[in-house]
């Protein structure tokens, strides 16, 4: 028998015998939350139980014309200088929630993040020192420095007109996502006529992000194990801070393991995939009806 | 086919680089060994040994710093390891990864057995044809379509033991396969083990599991805590000794 290794005097203490009581119950830490929000969010888009096993317009079309016909409804966002143009696209996009079964709360969710970075970019725009015109709301001739401030027409039109163009946009490429699981996205995409190299980079970047998010909460997690009281927000996010690159590299390690594992079966740059059946009728339909979409934005 | 050498190591060395300020650190020293066609051989030694290093290099992951790897006749080395070699040399030699995490990569179960046949252009029906087969056999068909990140930790390692049989390798790597896997499915493996040996499969197993290496394997490869080869010879000869041997390893 081999020796059993000697444990050091102070394991030996034993704790003084007192009853345990529940303390109040704590909260969760700020950045624990926010990386199980970011991971459910990830797994969600990525893996989740999403609109996709329900029986919807989006998801009776094979997936490779479902994702073509998006993106050139979105192009079709993205051309049209009209507003009835654009309101139209809005009304198809809002048909397609509906028809596809997707809540429009699932769908304003997806959208929230952009619309309001969107806002926030356009808001010089709406004002007048960026776009002159008549005033509709204004400061009554005040100013800061000799700057007249104040919404004019012009600047409140082309600034909603852009807004509603980038969340239309953004809207149209959610119901995808809302009614695609993640196999039948990147088969889709495999199946699209677009370059092997951006698909696989697609893919190895979900693949990367999602190792990133996951060992970031394990680190959370293993240390919370550890620290006995709730930690300051400042505190915890100076330990994140001071962990970033260790989990950048510990990230990196696995990623490589994984890289190594596709390497072991084969993988040479391209990924390969089962193919779907053929397309359908329905197919062509939407196919037709979004190119006659985009067809009207370039005339419009 | 029987007997013939499959691989031929030569004075391998492997050392971990680019550890920052630290210097380089050895995880193998002159490894020399070669296996023949049919052998069934176990490679033991201590937690850090290099077991896991040496099966990336018999799979072509990493390349040694100085040494000779052969295999299937060609010579495995960054340069070699392209075209038609690569091709047949990753047809042949199927690999599991002690880490079923960094091994399952795809969306599915489903998509993820049928991963490496596709890459290595089989027809699409005949990888079909595979995929329902394998988990049939390994009784996981109901998870199909689930995403690997939610299996269990031994449903991940049948799933990982799926993935690489698709491609009906010829030579099998496997680090540690009993790792978290329980009674019943240890079992299981050991039956899957027996069978492959009856088809002639070659497989190099790296355990810590002693009875994995009683039942199933004829070559003891042991790998001392100096990163070299302490021994190497048939598994007999380590049993009947095992009570003054196995308290080394
Ligand atoms: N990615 C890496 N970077 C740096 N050093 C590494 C890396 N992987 C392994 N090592 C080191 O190389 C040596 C051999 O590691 P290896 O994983 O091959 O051991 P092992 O025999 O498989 O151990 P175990 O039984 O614990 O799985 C160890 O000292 C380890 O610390
Ligand atoms: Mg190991």
């Amino acid at each position: 028998m081999a020796p059993v290794a000697r444990l050091p005097d102070w394991f030996k203490e034993a704790k003084p015998d007192i009853c345990l009581t529940g303390g109040r119950g704590s909260r969760r830490g700020f950045v624990e939350k926010t990386l199980a929000n970011l991971e459910s969010f990830l797994r969600d888009t990525l893996y989740g139980e999403n609109a996709s096993a329900k029986q919807g317009l989006l998801q009776g079309i094979t997936p490779h014309v479902r994702i073509a016909g998006i993106i050139i409804l979105v192009a079709s966002s993205a051309m049209t200088a009209n507003a009835a143009m654009l309101g139209f696209i809005v009304a198809v996009a809002a048909i397609i929630t509906l028809a596809s079964r997707v809540s429009f709360k699932t769908a304003a969710k997806r959208v929230a993040p952009s619309f309001v970075f969107t806002f926030i970019l356009s808001l010089p725009v709406f004002f007048s020192f960026m776009t002159p015109g008549a005033e509709v709301f204004g400061a009554g001739g005040a100013g800061i420095n000799g700057l007249r401030v104040s919404v004019t027409r012009e600047g409140f039109f082309s600034a909603a007109f852009f807004l509603t163009r980038v969340t239309t946009a953004v809207w149209l490429a959610s119901l995808v996502v809302e009614t695609t699981t993640q196999g039948d996205f990147f088969k889709g995409m495999i199946r699209l006529p677009i370059p092997a190299f951006f698909v696989t980079a697609l893919f190895m970047t979900f693949r990367y992000m999602f190792i990133l998010v996951k060992i970031a909460e394990d680190a959370a997690l293993a240390r919370k194990s550890r620290v006995i009281r709730v930690a300051a927000l400042s505190e915890s996010q100076r330990w994140f801070a001071s962990r970033a690159t260790f989990m950048l590299k510990r990230s990196i390690a696995l990623a490589q393991e994984v890289n190594m594992a596709m390497a072991s079966r084969g993988f040479n740059g391209v990924v390969k995939v089962i193919d779907g059946k053929g397309m359908a009728r329905g197919d062509f339909l939407w196919l037709g009806f979004t190119v006659f979409v985009v067809l009207l934005s370039i005339r419009f | 086919m029987e007997g013939k050498e499959i691989y031929r190591l030569e004075r391998v060395c492997y050392n971990y680089g680019h550890q920052g300020v630290l210097p380089p650190l050895s995880a193998l020293k002159d490894i020399s060994f070669s296996i023949r066609h049919g052998e069934h051989v176990a490679v033991l030694g201590a937690n850090g040994s290099g077991k896991s290093t040496l099966l990336k290099i018999l799979n072509g992951l990493i390349f040694p710093m100085s040494g000779i790897v052969e295999c299937l006749g060609g010579k495995v080395a960054e340069a070699t390891l392209t075209g038609a070699f690569l091709r047949r040399f990753r047809e042949r030699v199927g690999f599991v990864f002690s880490e079923p995490d960094a091994q399952l990569f795809c969306p599915t179960v489903g998509d993820e057995v049928a991963f490496g046949p596709l890459q290595l252009d089989l027809p699409k029906d005949e990888a079909e044809r595979r995929v329902n087969e394998l988990l049939n056999m390994l009784g996981i068909a109901a998870l199909r379509d689930r995403p690997p990140y939610t299996l269990s930790a031994g449903e991940k390692k049948k799933v990982a033991i799926a993935s690489v049989l698709a491609a009906n390798p010829d030579v099998l790597l496997l680090d540690e396969p009993t790792n978290g896997l329980d009674p019943r499915t240890q079992v299981w493996l050991f039956e899957l083990l027996r069978g492959l040996k009856e088809l002639k499969k070659t497989f190099i197993i790296a355990t810590h599991d002693l009875s994995l290496v009683e039942d199933l394997t004829d070559r003891v490869i042991v790998i001392a805590e100096g990163h070299e080869v302490a021994a190497d010879g048939p598994r007999a000869r380590y049993s009947e000794t095992r009570t003054c041997y196995w308290p080394r390893i």
